[in-house]
């Protein structure tokens, strides 16, 4: 595994993919114009992003696996998707939606499990916590809104309960541009930054308004300090602020106080930023289609990432496998067919299954392996198992042969057992027959 | 001693054998050897205890005389009038001596508190008046808690005594305890509730007298009150967000509440019961007497206040815990809800007078309010829901209200308790009996008045109203009725009322936020702007234009209200046309300024406003921007003297990189040239032009995309532009980077960037330039013939130094040598009219000096075009032919 850049623009440029240490480009991956907060890894092994809205084409979302340039997967979802996301394990992908509507995709079949309300307006920033189990959604109605995902799939409590969100923050009074998560997974503390100029800290566990930071410029992108005493605010005036986290604010009149400093580099806005915890770096996109590497102690760029000229609305840090070999896994590929996961459905299957089939199991492939290493759902599992009841398929003949085969080669190997007992008997009576008339 | 023994040395020494001594008669014999000296020598006399006057002098004494140690004896003295003045003479003393009691208030607390449970009534009231009035308030300050706790064995005594009236006073005692240091309730609660309970289950034995009863359920209400429950709500509504939290902690666990609460809530279950029954032995009296006297009202309201506290605890405990079981009594609700709920309402037998009326209907309110508490864990019967719909129905209503202003008010207060409890009543209602309340509801919205809490409560209960399921036919009516009144609300508020104001803006917000996009709230929402507009600005017949609230309001205010802006569907044009009237107001915060333009440029991108209006509200904006207030039309120095012009600089660059951003140039380009050259041939201010060129150039691209006919346009709108420019930054021979210099290259490198993409303009420019000249080479009439030429020279003085201004900057050098046919000829033209006309205009002049400067100009000039176009030395001739004449004559002139 290695860590690279992967960085999408808003007008289509491709997916720009550097190595983090070096600097050197890796391939481009085409035709992709994505909006903000739409690019995603799953789980290390494929790319995945939600298109923005062209008035010819539909809404999708596409797909490309990692070691070539075209798009792999299509996928069409009931409407255009703008912030998209994948838990760690690359097991859900998570929508939202441009009516406020989120949706939650098994990645593995592409079945969309669950697609509900999330927000009254255009779903604008998703993030999972470092645990996985809550889901933080921003939207343009200015709403922030935390979801556990055990609520969103426990129909019982979900019933019991008069809301599906375990908190609705609405202080905000613009729409919300991006959002922070710090460590700890429920225990967090969250950034959110929005249009209306400020940046405000939440308590994932309290439900409370910890902080509230104004700047001089609308924020559309935070990043928090692995320490989580400061935290990174990238502003459309092309400057980044640094805003305390514990500043005292008790006595002070203004809340500026929070911003102790500010890297500035002349560029036009920030559109996204991200902190490399491996490498102690920041990396700020920026309205120009540069992506600049700060090292965040000096305050000095330390390098310069040039992606299009449309303006940098993604980057995300990720791990990638090596490639061993590239020019066999492009000829296996071809031999295989997409070695991705199916599209993502359109709509939430009807099927009723019997309960028990509920649950999900994942089975999670070592780190560099990749996709075509086992990976099943319990579904997929069903479909196996009763495939080989029926041995309908082609698969089940195939098992069907080399059983028989297997036989056909016991049988052998006793026929030749029999053939000898009989020569030995043979031989035995000869020999007495002789020996008879012998005497 | 010693002298006895001197003097029988002297003797001996002077006798010798047994020598009889003679003594005389009428001699007092010696005292004998042994003789004791029994004198007392003293310097003075001390006699404790007998003057009065000399020694007190430096003590702190009451009226009468008595130290605080002798009044302290007196309080145990067996003669109840003693003790009573001992008492009165301690207030006096600490009302004297303040400090006294600071240094003493041990002992006197210790030797105080064996009186409260004094046989004699006016001893104790005497004890209550001096606590009330000295003790307790001069305690205040410092640590209470061993105080409090001296006295608390003694109260607790008093609770349990013989005598009846002992053990009541014992608990004005304790209240007066209560008020005084509110946390010896949580301390000491199980034992009060205890004595409480006791107290009131023979309360047909011992509290006959009303008066006493109303005490004593006074002071349990007040304990009551400051049960966990209710103290963390004012707790929490107090800290309410803004509060300062530590970031990365983790929330202290607080054992002592829960285990204090598992011992309330026991004594609690068991007196709720014996409140209730109290509470029925007054129904009889309802029923018999017509007339409810002042002092069972009293008590009536406080066994209700009592009863609703109770409940309020268990109801909040049952919210957190989400299990009812463990504490609420199923013995309870059902007491509660048969013998208290069961009789509601309260009727007057007869037809009584408005005060009663008032009485009862207090009553009423008091019961709703504990059935509107307890509703969710007693689970009423439908028809008793019924009854107190129809109640609280009448009540918002305000049927029956026919009593003065103040009792109206009374009511007003009375109903404000009601409307948070609407949202959650309605949600679990359907049909007719939401409607009716909805209906209700609304009245009393629309009718109470401006400034009064009621607007503001009923404010609070729409926001909760309006996220309620949007499917409902009923409550969408009602709904879309209140968003329409949310604007007049507005209006009407004027700025009188910030905070209020400020509340039906933050509500509107929530509107915009929470309608989905199509919905009917939506729709309902966008109709609203029409409205809004007056908020902003109206533009009246008359031309002029009236501002609304808008621009007196606060900075927090008038930022909420531009957040209203983006979630309108579609964004009006006339809305932003009062917008844009308002945003050129001098008094407008610059920060409001910039983000109004912000906020419409999310808008935009989000596909609120049409391209169009969006255009020329940057159009409108940046040339009807007044830099310089009015009537002072001069040209200032620099831009800190006039802040509005570095204001306007930076709405300039703001509104550009707007329109960069709007996405394709070309289209934006073309919806604007028109509108913009409109706007510049205007005759505008030289800053509003300049602002709008550097908005031309910002969308135009190299070569120019400009039309023939608009560039025709622009050369005559231009040749002015540069002419009015050099007239107001007149160009002297400063150093570069002067702010002078500085403004002057900020108005003309617009045009520089114009000329560079079309070279055609330029030629058009200098054309016009020279046909200005030529316009000028008329005849004078002899009227005005001085002022003319002043006029005249000035304007030609203008046109040379703009000129040469546009000479001097190297790109535009170029482009003028690729021109140079034109060039020459215009030059040739100025030569040839130029230089006679200042020669015959000469002598009219008062100040000979500037035409020398200027004559200065042009000999730079001409030299100028001496190098560039080197082709005619007939030019040459001419120019310098006529640049000696010049010289010639001002040197006459001179001398």
């Amino acid at each position: 595994m290695e860590e690279v850049v992967i960085a999408s623009s808003s007008v289509d440029g491709g997916i720009g993919c550097w190595d983090l240490q070096t600097g050197a480009e890796h391939l481009r991956y085409k035709s992709c114009a994505s909006p903000s907060h739409g690019l995603t890894s799953v789980g290390h092994r494929f790319l995945a992003s939600s298109q923005l809205r062209d008035r010819a084409s539909s809404a999708s979302i596409m797909y490309w696996s990692w070691f070539k340039p075209n798009v792999e997967v299509k996928c069409f979802p009931d409407e255009h998707i703008k912030a998209l996301v994948a838990n760690s394990e690359g097991t859900y992908l998570v929508g939202g939606g441009l009516s406020g509507h989120i949706y939650l995709w098994e990645v593995a079949t592409g079945r969309l499990l669950q697609k509900w309300r999330g927000h009254y307006r255009a779903v604008t920033c998703l993030v999972f916590t470092e645990d996985d189990s809550i889901l933080v959604s921003g939207s343009e109605d200015g709403s922030v809104r935390v979801w556990a995902l055990y609520m969103i799939f426990d129909d019982y409590h979900k019933q019991a309960a008069s809301q599906l969100y375990e908190h609705s923050f609405s202080e905000h009074t613009l729409p919300v541009t991006d959002i922070a998560v710090g460590y700890g997974g429920g225990g967090a503390i969250i950034v959110s930054a929005s249009e209306d100029r400020t940046c405000k800290v939440w308590s994932l566990f309290k439900g409370t308004l910890l902080r509230n930071i104004v700047f001089p410029s609308i924020i559309d992108a935070v990043a928090l300090d692995p320490g989580e005493h400061i935290f990174y605010a990238g502003g459309r005036d092309g400057k980044i602020y640094v805003a305390a986290l514990n500043a005292d604010a008790s006595s002070s009149k203004s809340d500026l106080l929070h911003i102790i400093g500010s890297l500035s580099s002349h560029s036009k806005a920030v559109t996204s930023l991200t902190y490399s915890k491996s490498a102690n770096l920041l990396l700020a996109g920026s309205e120009d289609g540069m992506i600049r590497v700060w090292d965040p102690k000096t305050h000095n760029i330390v390098r310069m990432l040039k992606h299009s000229k449309g303006p940098v609305n993604n980057i995300c840090i990720v791990a990638r496998p090596l490639n061993p070999n590239p020019r066999v896994t492009l000829q296996a590929s071809k031999k295989q067919g997409s070695s991705l996961p199916p599209p993502l459905h359109r709509y939430a299957d009807q099927i009723d299954r019997p309960e028990s089939m509920n649950s999900m199991i994942s089975l999670q492939p070592p780190c560099n392996h990749l996709i075509d290493a086992s990976y099943r759902s319990s579904l997929v599992l069903d479909d196996q198992i009763k495939e080989l009841q029926q041995r309908g398929s082609a698969a089940a003949a195939q098992m069907e042969v080399e059983r028989l085969k297997l036989d056909s080669i016991q049988y052998t190997q006793v026929l030749q057992k029999w053939k000898k007992m009989y020569d030995n008997l043979h031989e035995f009576c000869v020999n007495e027959l002789l020996k008879g008339d012998d005497n | 001693m010693a002298k006895t023994k001197g003097s029988s040395k002297n003797q001996q020494k002077r006798g010798v054998d047994f020598k009889k001594i003679k003594r005389k008669l009428g001699r007092k014999l010696p005292p004998p050897k042994n003789a004791t000296n029994t004198e007392i020598k003293s310097k003075a006399i001390v006699l404790p205890e007998q003057s009065v006057a000399s020694e007190k002098a430096g003590l702190a004494v009451s009226k009468k005389g008595l130290t605080l140690k002798e009044l302290l004896q007196h309080t145990s003295h067996h003669n109840a009038k003693v003790r009573k003045d001992a008492l009165l003479g301690m207030k006096d003393l600490f009302l004297r001596y303040p400090e006294e009691l600071k240094s003493h208030r041990y002992a006197v607390i210790e030797k105080l508190r064996e009186r409260i449970c004094d046989e004699d009534k006016i001893v104790r009231e005497g004890l209550f008046q001096l606590l009330k009035s000295s003790v307790l308030p001069g305690c205040k300050e410092d640590n209470q808690e061993p105080l409090i706790s001296l006295m608390m064995a003694y109260i607790f005594n008093a609770m349990t005594h013989l005598n009846v009236d002992v053990r009541l006073m014992a608990f004005k005692f304790f209240d007066l305890v209560i008020q005084y240091y509110p946390p010896s309730f949580s301390i000491y609660s199980e034992k009060i509730l205890q004595n409480y309970e006791d107290i009131l289950r023979k309360n047909q034995f011992y509290l006959q007298d009303k008066g006493k009863l109303k005490n004593t359920l006074s002071g349990l209400a007040r304990c009551l009150s400051l049960l966990p429950a209710n103290r963390r709500e004012t707790h929490l509504s107090d800290k309410n967000g803004r509060a300062q939290e530590t970031m990365h902690s983790f929330e202290p666990d607080a054992p002592t509440e829960s285990s204090e609460f598992l011992v309330i809530a026991k004594k609690l279950n068991d007196i709720l019961p014996v409140l209730v029954s109290c509470f029925q032995e007054f129904i009889p009296l309802i029923h018999s007497t017509p007339l409810l006297d002042a002092k069972s009202f009293d008590c009536m309201l406080s066994i209700l206040q009592s009863i609703d506290l109770v409940v309020r605890f268990f109801v909040q405990r049952v919210d957190k815990s989400g299990h009812e079981e463990t504490m609420w009594d199923r013995g309870t609700s059902s007491i509660l809800l048969k013998n208290l709920l069961g009789g509601f309402p309260l009727n007057p037998v007869q037809n009584v007078s408005d005060k009663d009326d008032d009485r009862y209907f207090i009553l009423n309110m008091a019961i709703t309010e504990i059935f509107l508490h307890s509703s969710k864990c007693i689970f009423p019967p439908a028809e008793l829901l019924n009854r107190f719909l129809l109640f609280i129905e009448h009540a918002l209503l305000g049927q029956n209200v026919s009593g003065t202003h103040s009792q109206k008010a009374a009511r007003e207060k009375q109903i404000l308790i009601l409307i948070p409890f609407i949202p959650k009543l309605l949600s679990q209602l359907i049909g007719d009996q939401k409607s009716g309340l909805l209906k209700a509801f609304t009245k009393r919205f629309l009718e109470c008045n401006l400034e009064s809490p009621m607007k503001l409560a009923c404010l609070a209960g729409i926001e909760e109203m309006l996220l309620f399921n949007i499917n409902d036919s009923d409550l969408l009516d009602f709904q879309k009725t209140w968003i329409s009144k949310l604007p007049m609300l507005l209006l009407e508020l004027d700025d009188k009322h910030p905070s209020s104001s400020q509340s039906v803006l933050h509500l509107l917000l929530r509107v915009g936020q929470c309608s989905l996009i199509n919905s009917e709230l939506s729709l309902e929402y966008d109709k609203t702007q029409n409205s809004i507009m007056k908020f902003y600005s109206t533009c009246l017949e008359d031309g002029n234009i009236s501002y609304g609230p808008f621009i007196k309001l606060g900075r927090d205010i008038q930022e909420l209200s531009v957040c209203c802006l983006y979630y309108f569907p579609h964004l009006d044009s006339l809305l932003l046309k009062s917008i844009a009237a308002a945003c050129i107001r001098p008094e407008l915060d610059t920060f409001i300024l910039f983000r109004v333009i912000e906020v419409l440029h999310s808008a935009y991108s989000a596909g609120h406003i049409d391209i169009a209006d969006y255009t020329s509200f940057f159009v409108t904006l940046l040339s009807r921007f007044k830099v310089f207030p009015e009537n002072t039309c001069g040209p200032m120095e620099n831009d800190a003297k006039v802040p509005r012009h570095g204001t306007f600089k930076s709405v300039t660059r703001v509104v550009s990189s707007c329109l960069s951003q709007m996405g394709d140039n070309n289209l934006v380009f073309m919806i604007l040239e028109r509108v913009i050259l409109e706007q510049i041939a205007s005759n505008l201010p030289i800053e509003n032009a300049c602002a709008l060129l550097r908005m031309l150039v910002e969308l135009d691209s190299s070569p120019t995309k400009l039309s023939e006919q608009s560039i025709i346009t622009l050369s005559h709108a231009l040749s002015k532009y540069l002419i009015d420019v050099a007239h107001t930054v007149p160009e002297d021979d400063e150093p570069i980077g002067s702010v002078r210099v500085q403004k002057r290259h900020y108005y003309l490198l617009p045009c520089f960037f114009l000329f560079d993409r079309s070279p055609r303009l330029l030629n058009l420019v200098v054309n016009r330039m020279g046909s200005l000249i030529a316009a000028s080479h008329s005849p004078l009439s002899s009227d005005d013939y001085i002022d003319c030429a002043n006029e005249r020279i000035s304007r030609m003085d203008a046109i040379v130094s703009s000129l040469l201004s546009m000479y001097r900057d190297p790109k535009v050098q170029q482009i003028l040598s690729v021109a140079k046919e034109e060039i020459f000829s215009i030059s040739q033209c100025i030569c040839s009219l130029l230089v006679p006309f200042y020669l015959q205009l000469v002598q009219f002049l008062d100040n000979p000096r500037g035409l020398d400067l200027l004559c200065f100009q042009l000999l730079q000039s001409f030299a100028f075009f001496h190098n560039t176009s080197s082709s005619s030395q007939w030019m040459d001739r001419q120019m310098f032919h006529g640049a000696i004449t010049v010289r010639r004559r001002l040197l006459v002139l001179s001398l």
